[in-house]
């Protein structure tokens, strides 16, 4: 019989007893919806935490050292420790700017355009555009503001501010982008400027960086680069060994997001064998829907073998029939899991419970990520149990005398 | 079904058959030292009374069952040796049955359960619905119960259906096990006219039945008794 054919009867001999074969899948939609709620609700919350740190968090490493850095250090730096793929350093200066009869305050951060794509910064330009490297190298005055500092500078009904021109320090400054960073009602503003602009306009000579920023290659063992930079950095600042720990700060976001694996590991764990035993559970219930099915149709499957299928036909028609069951189960099960993952983001947000205190995400709501592969895996594991359980009521049905079957009554 | 020839060769050729069944209880012997030829384009009707061994006896000739003894040659193939799957094969290809309860699938439809013997041998869907018209027609049954199920039929339109799907795969023999033993006397008439039908369309038919009445309809009676053969009248 062709697989056509197989699937054909399956669904028809399923749709006779609908009844019964819900209640006999409601354990694999139970399984199936706590995978699938599970995985959905943990890629959420990492989804959330992974674009409030920035794609590259996980090798993002800060240096800091008792002894201020400027350009050549890090280039120095950068020619010791082949394993990074750029260290960015930044500058801080504070301005305020007087609107109507309020002074605002302004931070302001000069960096290069690498520095903004490193932390992700450049993903959340609502309006606008990043500077340019050309800006950067001219040290145009050109300003990315915060969406609190719109708010603060222009008021709350602000459409764009992109084009506007903003007065630091006396130096009119053009705003070429909008940073949406989840944060409003501060009011305060932050600005994002090239580094050669900050240079010119805010430090009176200055030119040590405010914060180093590194970003590891793809594949780089980070707690052995942040070893090797306290080392290397210390070499090239002439510090002597015993006083590196005193001296010299190297952290990485990485023991933070390796924290929240383990918290959603044990997670993780317990759901699943939750949904482990309501699936094995739904199993045996597949396995003696299945067992009954065959006493029930004796009868039909003589008249099949006695029409032409073998045994392997009768094997297939059974397993068909228990897999088809499971399918159902699973897409079943993926549905409500999914609902429930909706529904538990809608709660957490409506209790007003801050998830940004365990992600560190500056953005308190979150949606459930399903993925594709949690799908595949869930439709898996159905034809899986279909499979497994299916596998002996199917034997027997198929190891059955086709003569003794025909008599029976 | 033809290879040059092979006119003189019988369907059925069935020499020396004994059947022995082993059981806690002991061994039954219940077919002994069987031998008859059933000739292509024959009707020819089994008769015994209940116990005399005859739904052994098709069991094996449809190749539900192998012979303990004794050799079965189907158009010279000799059935009795081989195995599970190359039975079912043989089943599917070259023997139709139409059953005494017609065992038609009852949640499918008139068109579906003559299509089903097709199925098992590969025979593309489109070509499987052709045939189970073109079979449905041999045994006229209105074209309007086609997309009916089974079970919203009459006895008599039941048996017509089986004996189409009996049929459906053109089969060297078609094994009737008491066709009209569930019908009133009209409708098993109607019933043996179809066989008749059949017959003149050079189809061979065996069947089998405890009633001389049914018997006496096909050309040839074999009667068995105690598990052994009586050859007995030809037309």
């Amino acid at each position: 019989m062709s697989m056509r054919d197989l699937a054909r009867e399956a669904l028809r001999s399923l749709e006779a007893n609908r009844g019964r074969s819900l209640l006999t899948i409601l354990g694999i939609v139970i399984g199936i919806a706590a995978v699938i709620a599970m995985t959905s609700l943990i890629g959420g919350v990492r989804n959330s935490l992974v674009s409030g740190m920035g794609l590259n968090a996980a090798r993002t490493i800060f240096i800091s050292c008792a002894e201020p850095l400027d350009e050549d250090d890090l280039n120095d730096l950068a020619r010791r420790i082949p394993d990074y793929e750029m260290i960015e350093g930044t500058y801080d200066s504070y301005t305020q700017v007087q609107v109507d009869n309020e002074m605002i305050s302004v931070g302001i951060t000069g960096s290069n355009p690498q520095f903004l794509e490193m932390t992700g910064m450049h993903s959340k330009v609502s309006e606008g555009r990043i500077y340019t490297e050309e800006e950067a190298t001219s040290g145009a005055r050109v300003a990315l503001i915060s969406r609190a500092g719109v708010e603060a500078l222009f008021g709350t009904g602000t459409s764009s501010a992109v084009g506007e021109t903003l007065k630091l320090n006396n130096k009119a400054y053009t705003i070429i982008g909008v940073i949406d960073d989840g944060i409003t009602g501060t009011g305060y503003c932050n600005a994002y400027i090239p580094s050669k602009a900050l240079l010119k306009d805010f430090s009176d000579g200055w030119h040590y960086f405010s914060q180093v920023t590194g970003l590891a290659r793809e594949g780089v063992d980070i707690d052995a680069l942040q070893e090797e930079t306290k080392t290397q950095l210390a070499k090239v600042k002439r510090i002597d060994d015993e006083d590196i720990e005193d001296n010299v700060y190297v952290y990485s976001l990485k023991s933070s997001i390796d924290q929240f694996n383990t918290f959603m590991m044990s997670f993780q764990v317990m759901i699943g064998s939750v949904a482990g035993i309501s699936l094995l559970v739904g199993g045996i219930g597949i396995m003696n829907m299945m067992l009954t099915n065959v006493t029930e149709r004796i009868r039909e499957i003589g008249v099949r073998r006695a029409l032409g299928a073998s045994r392997r036909d009768i094997t297939l028609q059974f397993l068909a029939e228990s897999s088809a069951l499971c399918i159902a189960g699973g897409i079943i099960g993926t549905i409500v899991g999914y609902l429930i993952a909706w529904g538990l983001a809608f709660g957490i947000t409506a209790l007003g419970i801050d998830l940004s205190e365990v992600t560190g995400s500056t953005s308190a709501a979150f949606t459930p990520a399903i993925e594709p592969a949690a799908i595949a895996i869930a439709v898996g594991i159905s034809v899986f149990i279909g499979v497994v359980f299916g596998y002996y009521p199917a034997r027997r049905a198929a190891k059955l005398d086709p003569v003794e079957c025909l008599r029976y009554q | 079904m033809g290879e040059a020839g092979s006119t003189a060769r019988p369907i059925i050729d069935i020499r020396h058959i004994h059947r022995i069944f082993e059981s806690e209880a002991g061994l039954a012997h219940i077919l002994h030292d069987i031998s008859f030829t059933v000739q292509q384009g024959e009707f020819v009707a089994i008769i015994g009374p209940s116990g005399s061994g005859k739904s052994t006896l098709m069991n094996i000739l449809g190749c539900l069952d192998t012979p303990t003894s004794g050799t079965y040659l189907l158009e010279g193939l000799d059935v009795a040796k081989l195995t599970d799957d190359e039975l079912a094969e043989v089943r599917a290809t070259r023997i139709g049955f139409v059953f005494q309860s017609f065992n038609l699938l009852p949640r499918m439809s008139v068109l579906d359960n003559v299509m089903l013997p097709l199925a098992y041998i590969d025979v593309p869907r489109r070509e499987r619905e052709m045939r189970a018209v073109h079979a449905l027609r041999a045994v006229s049954l209105p074209l309007d119960h086609y997309d009916h199920r089974t079970n919203e039929l009459s006895g008599g339109q039941m048996q017509r259906v089986a004996i189409a799907r009996a049929l459906v795969n053109d089969p060297a023999i078609i094994l009737a096990d008491e066709p009209t033993g569930n019908l009133d006397s009209t409708t098993g008439h109607q019933v043996l006219d179809t066989f008749h039908h059949l017959k003149d369309q050079g189809k061979t038919i065996v069947l089998i039945t405890h009633d001389s009445s049914v018997a006496a309809e096909a050309d040839r009676i074999v009667t068995i008794r105690d598990g052994r053969i009586f050859e007995g009248s030809t037309k």
